[in-house]
């Protein structure tokens, strides 16, 4: 059973879908190919519904889910870390 | 074809609710309207803090949802309280135009009590003749839905929000009218619902309202970090107002976009079924007050962190895909699709079950929300009081 999952292909993030403690393997399947998934380690303690990191994201990059931007990093973020308001901002909002 | 059992009003629209309503058309007539609502049986007040001295596309708007409500085929018959006669028949005449019995019951002249006597003495009348009204076979085509997300997290993109866009899309092809709107939470996602127009003056006339709305945001010198996504949104796990729209979206389904309606415009039926952006504030209770007030007989209410909404004329019906909402607020949930999240259920059958459970409540059912009495009645309110 996945413990995450991920809209598109493209993502930058999953999903997880129960909580998971520091340390924990974490099974993410892809939502439009459920047979197909990746296994990361979590590098943080992740609440049911927040986000994990699928790759190194760099302070400035974008930041995709839904094969969307839904934003940009505000620091870098390693696979496997926790992201969140505190590593993750609007390019909408948030910016005045 | 499909049917339900629903009660069809004079002008033909169908209902699936019986409601006898006292409706106060300002702040100072809620106490008559509550007491009336106290001595009988089967009435329900649905009481709010507007209605004076508002002027123009604001009064406007209120006289819109107060005639809309009165009107909407789930009432079948309306007493109307106002402080004067004058404001509160142009809302009767507006309730008048359905053919469904409406009264209206000034306060000068006569003081809350005697109101409250002669009001009730109607209400009481009302209510008997709306007691023999029945449930009869209709085509689920005739009926009217709207959808809304709330306290929502990422388990609403995922689950609950993609579930009711199965519903949309089925209720559409069947012929029916679904509306869905949230101006200012489409953000990050308006280009998408843009695309999804179906003509270029549709698109033209959604982006205008789009643009109007956060207009009126930044005239304020600010933007809506802090607000949107909501405190709820973020311990949810939503980061963005970007991330938060491209969720709200998923419930929208697949079809094609064919009626836009602003603050004003009533709503109009498409040949072959009907999809309809409605510009309205993204609170859950104006939402769906104003939902309602177009015609709105029943609203699918997607959740990931809880938001417990009702309505008083119309069944709200609850939905999340959290299975900790589902299991620590389960009074407040009618309909369970966590399962999705472990890839359980298809997305097709999380849709079916939602469709499924709208049946019964189509059919007379009562929503968690009804039995809980949330009637939350909240009018949009633009501007300021003169």
């Amino acid at each position: 059973m996945p413990r995450g999952l991920i809209h598109s292909e493209s993502d930058d993030v999953c999903v997880v879908t129960t909580d998971v403690q520091k340390g924990e393997e974490v099974l993410c399947a892809y939502l439009e190919k459920p047979a197909s998934h990746v296994m990361l380690k979590s590098l943080d303690d992740i609440p049911l519904g927040h986000k994990i990191a699928l790759r190194d994201i760099k302070a400035g990059e974008k930041v995709l889910k839904y094969g969307r931007v839904i934003g940009i990093a505000t620091k870098d973020v390693m696979k496997g870390q926790h992201v969140h308001v505190h590593n993750l901002r609007s390019l909408r909002w948030g910016r005045r | 074809m499909m049917t339900i059992k629903g009660y069809v009003r004079e002008n033909g629209s169908v209902g699936v609710r019986n409601h006898v309503l006292v409706l106060p058309i300002d702040d100072l007539s809620n106490s008559a309207a509550v007491g009336v609502a106290k001595l009988v049986r089967g009435t329900t007040a649905i009481p709010h803090p507007y209605g004076r001295l508002q002027f123009g596309r604001d009064l406007d708007l209120l006289f819109h949802i107060l005639s809309g409500t009165g009107a909407n085929p789930n009432v079948a018959g309306v007493v109307v309280i106002g402080i004067e006669d004058n404001w509160a028949n142009k809302v009767a005449d507006g309730i008048a135009r359905t053919g469904k019995p409406v009264e209206v019951f000034p306060i000068e002249g006569y003081g809350d009590l005697k109101t409250i006597e002669r009001a009730s003495r109607k209400a009481k009348e009302m209510v008997q003749e709306a007691s023999e009204k029945q449930r009869t076979e209709v085509d689920i085509s005739s009926i009217v839905m709207s959808v809304k997300c709330g306290e929502s997290d990422t388990t609403s993109g995922l689950a609950s929000n993609p579930s009711v866009g199965v519903v949309v899309d089925k209720m559409v092809d069947l012929g029916a009218v679904a509306m869905f709107g949230e101006t200012s939470e489409l953000t990050g996602a308006e280009d998408i619902v843009a695309e999804k127009m179906a003509t270029p003056e549709l698109r033209e006339k959604f982006l205008k309202i789009y643009k109007e709305y956060v207009d009126v945001i930044e005239r304020e010198g600010v933007d809506l970090l802090g607000s949107q996504p909501t405190q709820g949104n973020i311990k949810g796990g939503l980061s963005t107002i970007e991330e938060k729209a491209l969720g709200n979206i998923q419930k929208l389904g697949h079809r094609k976009v064919n009626c836009v309606l602003d603050y004003l415009d009533p709503l109009r039926r498409e040949k072959g079924g009907t999809l309809c952006f409605v510009n309205t504030s993204s609170a859950a209770a104006e939402a769906v007050t104003l939902f309602a007030a177009k015609g709105s007989v029943v609203h699918l209410f997607t959740t990931g962190q809880g938001n417990i909404v009702g309505h008083p004329i119309i069944p709200v019906i609850k939905i999340t895909g959290n299975p900790k909402t589902a299991k620590f607020m389960s009074e407040h949930i009618d309909v369970d699709v966590s399962d999705l999240l472990d890839l359980k259920i298809s997305l097709e059958e999380a849709g079916e079950r939602v469709f499924n459970y709208m049946l019964r409540v189509l059919n007379g059912r009562l929503t968690a929300a009804e039995v809980l009495q949330h009637d939350e009645f909240s009018p949009i309110k633009l501007y300021i009081s003169a």
